[in-house]
């Protein structure tokens, strides 16, 4: 009798599948799909990395922050000021960008670890405020008048085409991918156990403070490649734009309702967020208030989200992660 | 000469953030909770108040007499309603809750009461000013940090001396353990946001008294309560009021330097005291 250890299920090989052919869809984009739909695509991306980034945190971490913007507002300045300031080509600036929100993560982490729980997110949210008044205050990057890419004009609008299609395609495979690559890992043991309990998964023997550090700077990494190529596509940049609240705002909302702890419900709340957006973004501040009701509920009542509810019904992840032990040889 | 101006100026503004830092002091120590509306409610109070001087006729003073019981039952609600619901070990659901209570709140309050800044008439006290030695001093402002003073002291004879103070510390010190002896907690969390609150009443007529209020301020009044809970040491009291009063010196000085570094220049001290003397100022080592 033999047993062995199975992670991939049916629905995953599917799954894997179809992310695969999205992906080549996405790359290949410039030359079936609209201005509008590619530069809608890239949005898209770049909400999902986002919330994704946030999911690591909050649902693995145990690290609740509300100051993501941060790093979305500093990666995006470096790649403007790269390839604006310094004659960098764009793109490979997107690349460079990352080393600061990378750099930046370290001393924010050390400082702000010293806070407990709800007040770690408070302090994330400060460092978030003290940056966007560093950068309007700051004549590098041209202070609260903003910077725009006037660089980009010695590309095609194809050309520009073809490399956000490439950095949304590679944008979604480092941040989702990623992060299921981590948690197929050992290390993703430690961090489901570290989500479950943080005191009994250091008795197991894991490292949290460890984890928790590197946790935060590879979300801080995520979520800067998010804002870079988001203001890239752009080619204007300020400071309220750039360090908004509507990044942590975003990140929240698409974790919470689509469910914390699970990269399915990331990508469901992403869609759904995207889409609200794009109906009911006309109607403004009624429609932030049932989106900040709807946020209120799901922590009140509905704390596993909608991909929580799908889970109870069909056991049929698209990323499986879970260990199963199969009896018996193939 | 200026300089002393500067500290003056700033100790005066530290009285209106110590009204914002009681509450958030008070709800975190007993509750380990932070309220993301702690801001967005002396906004909400302030337009209230506004929206009683304009319509009633009411004096400054009537209005602060009419907030804070106000300010108090919403506290009251508040806990009732939702974050006894969320109170716990895990401090995610009460953040997530509300920060989305936060933004429905903040666009609500734009709904009703549009993006324009207000403020409240005091009838000629803004102008009034004293001359103590070399310099003039706001009588406002004067008020503002007395009230601050009594607040602070009256809260914390509540906390030291009361039957009400005694099951509020027992049970921030055990919940389990006081339960057993005869505390409702989740009464004594309702009474300890209603306070909470309550004195938001006071910021709120303050607040709108000294300067302007539009329904985006909220989050920057949070974020100074928290710098001088944090400034001063976690769950004590005058801990709050003096990082209350570090905190205003430092904006106040900043504003000195360059109008723009004001703010940043409070931040800057926040980060600087996490650095240095993370348990804050008044804490001891634990």
């Amino acid at each position: 009798m033999s047993y062995r250890v199975e992670r991939m299920t049916t629905s995953g090989r599917i799954a894997l599948l179809i992310g695969a052919v999205a992906l080549g869809a996405i790359i290949s984009m410039p030359w079936w799909a609209s201005q509008g739909l590619i530069r809608d695509v890239i949005t898209l991306a770049c909400y999902i990395a986002v919330a994704q980034m946030w999911n690591m945190l909050a649902g693995y971490g145990g690290l609740v922050s509300v100051g993501q913007q941060a790093f979305v507002g500093v990666a995006a300045y470096a790649m403007f000021v790269l390839a604006q300031t310094f004659g960098v080509n764009p793109f490979v600036a997107v690349g460079l960008s990352l080393i600061a929100p990378a750099l930046l993560a370290v001393p924010i982490y050390l400082l702000l670890h010293r806070l407990e729980g709800p007040y770690f997110a408070i302090g994330t949210w400060v460092v978030a405020e003290a940056l966007r008044l560093v950068a309007t205050n700051m004549p590098l990057v041209n202070g609260g008048a903003g910077m725009s890419l006037r660089v980009m004009t010695q590309f095609s609008a194809h050309e520009r085409a073809i490399a956000g299609s490439i950095l949304a395609a590679l944008l979604l495979l480092v941040t989702v991918g990623g992060s299921y690559l981590l948690l197929r890992s050992r290390y993703g043991i430690a961090l489901t156990a570290m989500r479950d309990n943080p005191v009994a998964a250091r008795s197991q023997g894991v490292d949290v403070q460890r984890l928790r550090f590197w946790i935060f700077v590879a979300a801080a990494v995520g979520t800067g490649f998010a804002g870079a190529v988001y203001f890239m596509v752009q080619l204007r940049i300020t400071p309220p734009s750039a360090f908004s609240m509507e990044w942590a705002n975003l990140a929240i909302f698409i974790v919470m309702v689509g469910g914390i702890g699970s990269i399915e419900g990331v990508l469901i709340g992403a869609v759904i967020y995207f889409f609200a957006d794009r109906w009911f973004g006309e109607y403004g501040a009624s429609y932030l208030i049932v989106l900040g009701l709807l946020t209120l509920m799901t922590a009140l009542f509905f704390r596993e989200g909608l991909w929580g509810l799908w889970r109870r019904k069909f056991d049929a992840p698209w990323f499986p992660t879970r260990r199963t032990l199969v009896q018996g040889d193939r | 000469m200026h300089w002393i101006e500067g500290i003056v100026q700033g100790i005066l503004l530290g009285g209106l953030y110590a009204q914002y830092a009681l509450g958030m002091a008070l709800m975190f120590g007993v509750m380990k909770i932070v309220n993301v509306t702690h801001g967005d409610l002396v906004i909400l109070l302030a337009l209230i108040g506004i929206s009683f001087a304009d319509f009633a006729g009411l004096g400054p003073w009537s209005v602060l007499a009419t907030l804070v019981p106000i300010g108090a039952a919403i506290g009251w609600l508040l806990q009732r309603a939702m974050l006894n619901r969320v109170v716990g070990n895990d401090p995610l659901p009460s953040l997530i809750a509300t920060f989305g209570l936060s933004i429905a709140l903040q666009n609500a309050m734009l709904v009703v009461w549009s993006a324009d800044t207000r403020s409240l008439s005091g009838g000629g006290i803004q102008q009034a000013s004293i001359e103590i030695g070399p310099l003039f001093v706001g009588v406002l402002p004067l008020i503002v940090l007395i009230c601050a003073t009594l607040l602070t002291g009256g809260l914390d004879a509540v906390l030291r001396f009361t039957r009400y103070g005694r099951s509020l510390r027992a049970a921030s010190a055990d919940v389990e353990a006081a339960a057993m002896v005869g505390v409702n907690p989740k009464s004594v969390y309702a009474t300890a946001t209603a306070i909470a609150v309550g004195i938001l009443g006071f910021a709120a007529t303050f607040q709108a008294m000294r300067s302007t209020v539009a329904p985006a301020d909220g989050p920057f009044q949070l974020i100074y309560a928290f710098e001088a809970v944090i400034i001063g040491g976690l769950g004590s009291i005058w801990g709050a009021f003096t990082g209350a009063m570090i905190l205003g010196v430092s904006q106040a000085i900043g504003f000195r330097i360059n109008p723009g570094f004001g703010i940043l220049a409070g931040h800057i001290v926040f980060l600087a005291v996490l650095a240095i003397r993370p348990q804050g100022i008044f804490q001891r080592k634990s």
